[in-house]
């Protein structure tokens, strides 16, 4: 035989099928490009160097892993898809007297072509864009820029090797397909499978209930680090759900619309509804798997944009000055009025040697403690003697009444024994509050919002409960309080002056310096909001950047299995076109019916998004408490942009999808 | 009555590339009256598909016309074409043409409800012509899981479940083993007692054996027909074997 002969037959194979694997390539080119500057920029000096660099190139790291696993999952189930189709060629190939060592030969090669074309183009556009994807996570983290273009060697050689794995694996497994199936077997595999679906209400019942388990979890989380354990089962929840209900739920409820006579035998419904149970049995799980896609680019998007345009919010509830400190002290009494002023004016000494100008002064004391909380009294316990993630473990922070009028701008008026209350615990019902010291409060009034957590704003990440109180000096002290005083300014000068503030103030506050004991320090500690902003840039700009990453890739597979579904939805309805067409309805008759068909089933994975969207939205919000977003209308404003801009694409990917559609049908019409 | 009227069939194919021409009906010529069973028969190539396809109107003639209870065929706009097939013929089909995402039951009533038929009319037309065919236990199946005789009764119901003026069927038995095409032709002799007009194309001289009347096609043109008469079925099962050998032998037209 010529030695050009395999090569040969396996580019035509692949010539004469270019309507699946012209998309399938494409794909794999587009993960590979993306994976390749995901490796590019884990390993690009230019990011490294970049404050919260490091930070960001783990994130990058996990993004890389998570298209390597998602790749190769997707790659294998459309590459499934492609190989159904072929199966009748390779049957023929055998009857006409290709040994399957052959058909295995010319599947090698079909791969070899297929995987080169496409990692080649891969790493070509990956290295063209890479750059480009630098820049534009340089400017979304807001730091400098720097303009030579490389290739990274490191980032060729994992993409090569991650993506000829899958290829190899791809490969093995379609030669295992062919060896396993007689002839006949591959002649007929296409027709096989006929059977009209029976909705299983087993399967139906237990996806409905799975979905309402995952939704009821979602929306009890009641705190972050509840949301950070259960925000994964409930995802796998609802997957499971949404298959189960995609694949036998959606068969179940044509069945009874069947059933509904008057409603089935109508010239619009009759038809429409026996092809969607079809439909469903055979792409319940593409439909769900365009599902659970969608809701994840949704999700990804719309959090991390919240976070993107909310970062300056939370970078000022965390520094809400420009210099911030806190200290804690070792006795209540460290607190006192007389106390503190003389702590002013050392810092005070200090800024003016500097000849910093210290504006809007923002100060408060408060006590801080940690317990768990029991009907109306909150047990006080060291940090060590109890479970922080239990449901019951409670923060507590105590605050005067003074320090909160100011802050607040409001003129509210407390008796001794009285309290103003604020918690982000769902529900406080008792009237007073009460600790293990004995101490006990009435409730006068609970606060809508409670703003002075700049130090403790990790706390707010837990359930905690704030009281504005009178005195805090009266309140009976115990071994589990910490003092603490916050104090921050905005400054006039920066750079030299103000790093030499600081080393001073360290000087005299952090450990054996020269006013630690003088005022009874325990610790001391200082914030830059420049140094802070920096570092939330590169996080939350990180996120956003991994958001888009993945989203582009998730949105590649979603537009695959678009197209694989409606080209074989095309192939399979030729003949029930041309029977429909016999049988006395008119070609426009057709179409009507197969374009609400169509759209109804195309528009089910986007309602099932939106609705897990909506369930999710619970969690997003404690998850976003972690990164000091408390901005619900925020949110609810970027996850409706990102639904209504996923939409949009969604739409026209249906448009031209469903044209391929029509071509196939009306094709095989003439 | 005359309820089927064809003057002058003559239908020419030309070839896209070489503008070759090749006519498919010369001259064809004939009518059927109310409540006749008519077989055509005619060797492959002589123009029996083409006939059928322009008695059905999916084709159109080049010239002549098809006057269908005195309507020309001709005359009926695209747009009402498709509801004219539905009310006026019924068509069963070699390959069944059985939609399976229906049951035999919603496959029956596909034409009906295509028509706005409610469910009680259709229920009360089908219930008798199910009982006539034999396939009212199978109403609720689905055509994978039944034979294709069974089909093939299924796909007749279909065809007259709208009363048409004229059952068209093309090589009803051409998919069936033996013992199913008696089955079937059978019924249809049955059917056609009750009062209905068939047209069959077929070529299987057992089929043809059954009509009243066979119309023998060659080159395009109507070369012979063969009544019944008081003719039993296997003396006209002869008289049809003999028309054929006399015709693939070349031998003198009548």
């Amino acid at each position: 035989m010529k030695a050009g002969f395999y090569p040969k037959l396996a580019f035509l194979g692949i010539r004469k099928n270019r309507l699946m694997y012209f998309p399938y390539i494409l794909t794999c080119a587009g993960m590979i490009t993306m994976y390749y500057i995901i490796v590019f920029l884990q390993f690009s000096d230019t990011v490294t160097n970049l404050r919260g660099g490091v930070t960001l190139q783990e994130m990058l790291k996990f993004g890389g892993r998570v298209i390597a696993i998602f790749s190769c999952i997707f790659l294998f189930y459309t590459n499934s898809f492609i190989m159904r189709r072929r199966r009748r060629e390779f049957g023929l190939y055998n009857i006409l007297g290709m040994g399957k060592g052959n058909i295995g030969r010319m599947l090698f090669w079909e791969y070899l072509i297929i995987s080169v074309i496409s990692i080649g183009a891969g790493l070509v556009s990956g290295i063209v864009i890479s750059k480009l994807a630098e820049l534009g996570l340089i400017n979304i983290i807001k730091s400098k820029l720097n303009y030579n273009l490389y290739i990274s060697g490191t980032a060729v050689i994992r993409s090569v090797t991650i993506f000829g794995l899958i290829f190899v694996l791809l490969f093995l497994n379609s030669l295992r397909q062919v060896k396993f199936t007689s002839a006949v077997m591959l002649l007929k595999s296409e027709s096989t499978g006929e059977k009209p679906p029976k909705g299983n209400w087993f399967i139906g019942i237990l996806g409905a209930a799975v979905l309402i388990a995952a939704y009821y979890l979602a929306i009890s989380i009641k705190n972050p680090l509840q949301a950070l354990t259960m925000f994964f089962v409930a995802v796998l929840l609802v997957i499971a759900g949404t298959y189960f209900i995609m694949i036998s739920g959606s068969v179940l409820f044509c069945r009874i619309l069947q059933k509904k006579k008057n409603y089935y035998y109508k010239p619009n419904h009759f038809v429409s509804v026996s092809q969607m149970a079809y439909r469903m049995k055979r792409n319940g799980a593409g439909l769900a798997s365009i599902c659970i896609l969608a809701t994840m680019v949704l999700v990804i998007i719309s959090s991390t944009l919240c976070m993107v345009v909310g970062e300056e919010d939370s970078l000022n509830s965390r520094y809400p000055r420009e210099c911030n400190m806190s200290f804690c002290f070792a006795y209540q009494d460290s607190i006192s009025d007389m106390r503190i002023d003389s702590l002013k004016k050392d810092i005070e000494k200090v800024t003016k040697k500097q000849g910093i100008s210290c504006d809007d002064v923002y100060e408060y004391r408060y006590i801080d403690a940690a317990g768990v909380l029991a009907g109306d009294t909150v047990d006080i316990k060291p940090p060590e003697k109890f479970n922080a993630v239990s449901s019951e473990a409670v923060g507590l922070i105590i605050v005067n009444l003074s320090d909160y009028n100011r802050i607040s701008g409001v003129n509210e008026v407390l008796k001794d024994d009285e309290a103003l209350m604020y918690t982000n615990i769902t529900k406080y019902d008792y009237e007073t509050i009460g600790f293990n010291n004995g101490d006990t409060y009435k409730i006068k009034k609970q606060l809508d919002r409670f703003d002075m957590n700049s130090s403790v704003s990790m706390v707010t990440a837990i359930p905690y409960i704030a009281l504005v109180v009178q005195d805090i000096n009266k309140a009976s002290y115990d071994s589990g309080y910490n003092i603490s005083f916050d104090y921050g300014f905005n400054v006039d000068k920066g750079g030299r002056a103000k790093e030499k503030m600081y080393s001073r103030l360290g000087d005299m506050f952090k450990d054996g310096g020269s006013l630690r004991d003088t005022y009874n320090i325990v610790s001391f500690y200082y914030d830059d909001k420049e140094e802070g902003r920096e570092a939330f840039y590169s996080l939350y700009g990180g996120l956003f950047y991994m958001g888009i990453i993945l989203s582009i890739v998730f949105i590649f597979a979603t537009v695959l299995i678009i197209y694989y579904k409606q080209i074989s939805e095309g192939y399979e309805d030729c003949m029930r076109f041309e029977i429909m067409k016999k049988v006395g309805m008119t070609g426009r008759e057709i179409r009507k019916n197969i374009n609400s068909q169509l759209l109804l089933v195309f528009f089910i994975p986007l309602v099932f998004a939106a609705c897990h969207l909506i369930f999710a939205f619970p969690v997003i919000r404690e998850l976003l408490l972690m990164f000091n977003i408390n901005n619900v209308p925020l949110f609810v404003v970027t996850a409706l942009i990102s639904f209504a801009v996923f939409g949009i694409f969604y739409v026209i990917v249906y448009r031209i999808t469903s044209n391929a559609y029509y071509n196939i049908v009306s094709k095989a019409k003439e | 009555m005359t309820i089927l009227e064809v003057k002058g069939l003559r239908k020419i194919y030309s070839t896209r590339s070489q503008g070759n021409k090749v006519e498919a009906l010369k001259n064809v010529n004939f009518s059927v009256e109310q409540g006749e069973y008519v077989a055509i028969m005619g060797e492959s190539g002589s123009g029996k598909t083409t006939l059928l396809n322009i008695l059905a109107a999916i084709d159109k003639p080049t010239s002549g016309e098809v006057v269908l209870e005195g309507r020309n065929l001709s005359d009926i706009k695209e747009s009402q074409m498709a509801a004219f097939r539905r009310k006026n013929l019924g068509f069963v089909f070699q390959e069944f043409n059985l939609l399976d995402t229906f049951t035999m039951e919603d496959n029956i009533y596909l034409p009906l409800v295509l028509a706005g038929k409610s469910y009680k009319e259709m229920n009360e037309r089908l219930m008798p012509i199910a009982n006539e065919l034999g396939i009212a236990g199978l109403l609720k199946k689905y055509p994978y899981e039944v034979s294709g005789g069974q089909k093939q009764r299924g796909a007749v119901a279909r065809a007259m479940i709208t009363n048409p003026k004229l059952i068209l069927a093309d090589e009803p038995t051409g998919a069936l083993d033996s013992k199913s095409s008696d089955e079937l032709l059978r019924l249809f002799g049955e059917v056609n007692k009750s009062g209905q007009t068939i047209l069959m194309v077929t070529h299987s001289v057992k089929a043809a054996s059954m009509a009243n009347r066979i119309l023998f096609i060659k080159d395009g043109e109507v070369y012979h027909q063969i009544y019944r008469g008081n003719d039993t079925d296997d003396i006209l099962y002869q008289k049809i074997s003999d028309t054929l050998t006399m015709i693939a032998t070349g031998g003198e037209k009548r």
